[in-house]
């Protein structure tokens, strides 16, 4: 048997198979379609201090190999979560919670909302789709490792990963940034701002005109991001972007990724994550490998 | 609902720009009216959201318009036989209370076939008033299963078929006399403000199914949301597509 295990920053998910924010909810319509207590974690919808209505419509476009989103964080604020959702998801899987906000106090009070609760946090400071904060503190080296702080400095027992946005100049220098600042543990890449042109109409297809592009189309550019962070910290890094089978997540893992992260593909097929989870123990059986976790970082450059 | 590999049984043009996809998946599905199913195009991130028109057993059929390039892609590359991906059913129909005899229904556009899946259900013992309306001749199809109805009134917007005009106006010409106990509806946007505002008041229960971009089709996203009155989003794909016509602003 295949030992699908990883270690981060001190968790041990029992396979490095994730669900990316904002695509699975807070698990529980996957959960009617399979057991999601199968999956390593959840990455949880995007957490606000205050309820978030989100974006006008339509949130969502489609391109080759590729969509492009704009829901602009719509959720019903960190509270409810810690109410209503929290403990069902915890008694099915590690939870990392995301959390998201527009000033470094919020990053700050909603991380010790949860401090202790979630078994990981992820801070979303890449959101490409809300006008205020979010992406604002992803941008530069030094603000990535002014919000990390911020956060860090309210967390005494859940490790933290910083999400990183991949529209920077370089990715490396801010991942860097949010070691130094504190951060256990990154994860890449979030997606990629893009626009989609309703040529009949001479208008943007989503409303918000811009959006995040994910998907398969991504994935040389994620893989290639992924490799360059694993190479420039000594954290943990979770890689994603455009992961639709285990062959794709073997090459992230390669590349230096400890865990992944699967978002677009539970759309197109939303048992993705198990026939991942799956394939990964059949490609390792059928080499030999006994310990997944022994890919992590395998690439040899040419 | 459930992921199933179907087979595909027939998929075939059935007006200018409307295919019919009748497909059979493993088990029986129970589908209620006004359900919808995500179809899988190969090779397209996102499944297409269709309504499911008629449910027999393992026997499903969907109707959908050619309209960009992966519908366009359906309706060349899966023929007889070839397996399709498909999630369903979705989304909570339409309901119909007990003491509720009389069911007007209005659509138009592609918005007639989960209406369809309504007079197949219902059509046996309940009295069902049919308005549907339709651009032209050529965009005009699935008449046998419209003439269940206990009354139907094709309309188009040319007149080259029936009532000149559309499905709402030939619907309110009727509406005094036949009092239907409750009314579904589904069509083009325009259509169902011009219901909402002609049914305000009568204090007949008004349903109508929304059409929306979709991502996952479950509600995990929350992609497809439309504005409630009360000031809410509610999810198209989970909450609705049916919702009473004063719950929604439109």
């Amino acid at each position: 048997m295949v030992d699908l295990s990883v270690n981060l920053c001190g968790v041990t998910l029992k396979n490095p198979v994730i669900p990316a924010s904002g695509t699975f909810g807070f698990g529980r319509e996957y959960n009617e379609i399979y057991d999601i207590s199968l999956l390593g974690g959840v990455a949880t919808k995007g957490l606000t201090l205050a309820p978030r209505a989100g974006n006008p419509v339509p949130r969502i476009a489609e391109r080759n190999g590729v969509i492009l989103n704009a829901v602009g964080l719509q959720n019903p604020g960190v509270d409810r979560f810690l109410a209503e959702d929290l403990n069902w998801l915890k008694s099915k899987t590690k939870v990392i919670a995301n959390v998201a906000g527009s000033t470094l106090e919020d990053y700050a009070n909603i991380c010790a909302k949860l401090d202790g609760a979630a078994d990981l946090i992820e801070l979303n400071i890449s959101c490409p789709n809300v006008k205020s904060g979010g992406m604002a503190f992803g941008i530069k080296p030094e603000s990535v490792k002014e919000v990390t702080r911020a956060a860090k400095s309210r967390l005494k027992k859940t490790p933290l990963i910083v999400k990183l946005s991949p529209n920077v100049e370089s990715i490396a220098a801010n991942a860097r940034a949010a070691e130094e600042g504190g951060a256990d543990c990154v994860s890449l890449v979030n997606t990629f701002t893009g626009m989609a042109i309703d040529i009949e109409r001479r208008k943007p297809i989503i409303a918000n005109n811009t959006g995040g592009v994910s998907g398969a189309g991504i994935k040389p550019i994620a893989v290639r991001m992924v490799y360059e962070v694993a190479h420039a910290v000594g954290i943990p890094v979770i890689g994603m972007g455009g992961i639709a089978c285990a062959e794709d997540a073997i090459e992230f893992l390669m590349a230096g990724a400890a865990a992944v992260q699967v978002g677009t593909a539970n759309f197109t097929d939303t048992l993705a994550c198990p026939k991942i989870i799956e394939g990964l123990t059949v490609w390792c059986e059928s080499r030999g490998i006994q310990k997944l976790s022994s890919l992590t970082g395998a690439l040899k450059l040419n | 609902m459930r992921e199933v590999t179907a087979t595909v049984l027939e998929n075939k043009r059935i007006a200018e720009t409307v295919f019919s996809l009748t497909f059979s998946t493993e088990e029986e599905v129970t589908v209620r009216p006004g359900q919808f199913a995500m179809v899988g195009v190969g090779g397209y991130p996102l499944r297409r959201p269709i309504a499911v028109c008629m449910a027999e057993g393992e026997r499903i059929t969907v109707c959908y318009q050619v309209k960009g390039s992966g519908t366009k892609f359906l309706s060349e590359n899966y023929k007889t036989g070839e397996k399709l991906s498909v999630l369903l059913p979705l989304g909570n129909g339409f309901y119909v209370k007990d003491s509720e005899q009389k069911i007007a229904v209005v659509g138009g556009g592609v918005g007639i076939f989960p209406l369809i899946s309504v007079i197949r259900r219902y059509a046996a013992e309940k009295e069902v008033y049919s308005y549907m309306g339709f651009r032209n001749r050529g965009a005009l199809c699935m008449e046998y299963e419209m003439t269940r109805s206990k009354r139907l009134t094709v309309a188009t917007d040319d007149g080259s078929v029936g009532f000149h005009g559309n499905a709402v106006q030939a619907f309110l010409n009727d509406c005094d006399r036949i009092k239907p106990d409750v009314v579904f509806s589904c069509g083009p946007v325009p259509m169902l403000r011009a219901l909402q505002a002609a049914m305000a008041g009568k204090g007949i229960p008004v349903y109508v199914s929304l059409e929306e971009r979709m991502g996952c089709g479950i509600g995990a996203c929350l992609v497809c949301v439309c504005d409630k009155t009360d000031g809410a989003h509610a999810r198209v794909c989970k909450d609705g597509p049916v919702f009473e016509i004063g719950e929604v602003r439109l």
